[in-house]
């Protein structure tokens, strides 16, 4: 058990600083938005999902430009299952842990950057040795080129979702059951720890090394009612043109959630290898007993049109607070006696209260008539902002699009595509690199489409 | 300690297809606890083998991974004879357990070194160890003996003793810990 608690803490050390990669462009099968760098011209996708407004503006494709829908070519995933044929997966190295050749790096960067599309660079994967000294007194962990891996700051994974948006209405009304899932685990090495992993630091007899584990996960559902509408027009009242609201009010009923707080770590005594060291955990765990929380928010978006020009701010779960009225709340120490974990209820049928991160989208889009189209947007889905800024250039049959963005890892990334129109069918390719790896350099994959108009 | 050498393993198994590189420094967990000096006294025309040994740990979760190579980087003894005039030379092995380090066939031999009177006369150790013993180096605890293999030719008693001051062995696998 000892051995589990530090190990699984580290475990997510390594793994779980990549975690948080902007997911607005890697999963996106439109391969005309991986080559304006993340960025949508349309009137879908992220704006209609973070901005109440978008719902009463029409998605029109013949004005945007935009396909009705993508269906991706998956290179990649043909790459893959050459590499790894199906019939072999059991015995595969990528999947074998037992074989000599298992890299998780490798495995992790697939699941981080699913293989659908063409990866003209892959990430690299660290191979480098790795160089313990170990003494009576000392320990130093030279973890080489991947101590890169080993994150600077907090680090963690979340997300915010609406898993579906039931409903319907009229009049710019509209009423709806919404679910919600909303999940944030963050992990901050103290940095004695940073050091021994980042930089080789020698473990100091009498010192502690510890990580603060912050995490939280809930769910339910939110009856919804919102409206949005055009509240002015343009002269020609038959265009897009106007001023558009959206608000939503929802009363969130949540069905489950769980909160775990507090360090793991150990403290080593005055010689290092002399005694076990004193195994540090002491955390907190709430969760709920009934699906009984409630708790009241609201989105607001704005947008507004006029000819080729377009702009939106959405904002979301505003003053979402949930209170769960039956909460247990548990101790879970490390027992040195016994070696074991154990929990204890320190108190049971309390209070407790959640929040919802808010999130947000602004974007902006010019549609100059010259067959140009320029656009960004700033996305934050609950853990960290993504920019995009991206063109499309249209002559003829041909489009030629390029744009950056900067990811949740505040890195810059970069896109550039070509499209083929042919009548109702399109193709398009769009090359951008990407750091949905376990490395700290870019990768580039091409992206390929076939686009319905 | 397990615990956060455990937690290692998790971090060198991030590293793919390198190395897991331990150097232990041996020396360290015998210094001032008397393990570190082989007394000896070999009797005229006769031969001794006075010993010490020490137990070792390593990191557990290595059981399945394969050994490439076991050598000593560093390793010194100060042979500090008192009296007589003989050899003494000085055999390394490793075996799973205290009393298996008895029988153990040598890792590491080192040749014989003249010594005569009161002098010191320091010994390196250094070299790869014998491939047979490359599996115990997977487990999390092996034990090590270092016999010193005196010879006294002569007609008055050898005595001295051996006196270790540095051991560091370097431990090359290729991680297999899942």
């Amino acid at each position: 058990m000892r051995t589990g608690v530090v190990g699984f803490a580290l475990a997510l050390l390594v793994l779980a600083p990549l975690l948080p990669r902007a997911a607005s462009a890697q999963f996106s099968f439109d391969a005309r938005r991986y080559g304006m760098g993340g960025v949508s011209l349309s009137r879908d996708g992220n704006v209609r999902r973070y901005n109440a407004a978008y719902r009463a503006v029409k998605n029109r494709s013949n004005l945007t430009g935009n396909p009705k829908f993508s269906i991706p070519i998956p290179f990649g995933l043909i790459d893959f299952i050459k590499d790894h044929p199906l019939n072999q997966l059991g015995s595969d190295p990528m999947f074998d842990p037992k074989s000599t050749a298992f890299n998780p790096v490798a495995l992790m960067n697939v699941i981080l950057n699913p293989p659908i599309f063409y990866e003209i660079k892959k990430p690299p994967e660290p191979t480098n040795n790795v160089e313990l000294t170990i003494g009576k007194n000392q320990l130093i962990v030279n973890l080489g080129g991947s101590q890169v891996l080993i994150p600077e700051q907090k680090f963690g994974l979340g997300s915010s979702s609406r898993l579906l948006d039931l409903g319907g209405g009229f009049g710019g009304f509209n009423l709806s059951v919404m679910g919600f899932l909303q999940y944030d685990v963050g992990f901050s090495l103290d940095s004695n720890l940073r050091a021994v992993l980042r930089e080789a630091a020698p473990v100091q007899p009498d010192s502690s090394y510890s990580v603060l584990i912050d995490a939280v996960a809930q769910a339910g559902f939110a009856p919804t009612v919102g409206f949005a509408g055009r509240l002015t027009h343009g002269p020609d009242a038959a265009t897009d043109d106007g001023f558009y609201l959206g608000g939503a009010l929802h009363y969130y009923l949540g069905a489950t959630f769980g909160r775990g707080t507090g360090p793991a770590g150990f403290t080593v005594g005055d010689t290092i290898f002399k005694s076990t060291p004193t195994i540090l955990v002491n955390d907190t765990l709430r969760t709920s007993n009934k699906a009984n929380g409630h708790g009241v928010g609201g989105d607001v978006g704005v947008a507004w049109i006029s000819g080729p020009f377009e702009v939106g701010l959405g904002v979301n779960d505003i003053g979402a607070e949930l209170t769960w009225s039956d909460t247990k709340v548990q101790q879970i120490q490390y027992f040195t006696a016994g070696d074991s974990l154990r929990s204890s209820v320190i108190g049971n049928h309390v209070e407790s209260k959640t929040k919802l991160p808010i999130t947000y989208v602004a974007n902006a889009a010019l549609r100059m008539g010259t067959g140009t189209t320029v656009g960004a947007d700033v996305v934050n889905s609950g853990r960290g902002t993504v920019i995009h800024v991206g063109a499309e250039q249209r002559v003829g049959l041909w489009a030629v699009r390029g744009g950056v963005s900067r990811d949740q890892r505040k890195r810059m990334q970069f896109g550039v595509g070509g499209g083929l129109r042919l009548g109702p069918l399109g193709v398009d390719v769009g090359l951008f690199t990407h750091g949905n790896s376990l490395s700290s350099q870019r990768a580039v994959t091409m992206a390929t489409a076939i686009s319905i108009y | 300690m397990k615990a956060f050498a455990s937690a290692l393993l998790v971090v060198v198994a991030a590293c793919g297809e390198g190395k897991a590189i331990f150097n232990v420094d041996v020396y360290s967990f015998m210094a001032g606890t008397g393990k570190d000096t082989i007394p000896y006294v070999i009797p005229p025309s006769s031969s001794a083998s006075p010993s010490t040994f020490q137990r070792i740990l390593l990191p557990p979760g290595f059981g399945s991974s394969i050994v490439d190579s076991v050598k000593i980087t560093s390793g010194n003894v100060n042979l500090i004879n008192s009296g007589g005039t003989g050899t003494i030379g000085l055999v390394l092995r490793f075996a799973a357990d205290s009393a298996g380090t008895i029988t153990a066939p040598p890792a590491l031999s080192i040749p014989a070194t003249a010594v005569t009177g009161a002098q010191t006369v320091p010994v390196a150790i250094s070299g790869d160890l014998s491939p047979t013993i490359n599996a115990l180096f997977t487990r999390d605890t092996l034990w090590t003996r270092i016999t010193a293999t005196g010879t006294n030719p002569g007609l008055t008693p050898v005595t001295g003793k051996g006196a270790l001051t540095a051991l560091v062995v370097r431990v090359v696998l290729q991680d297999r810990i899942f």
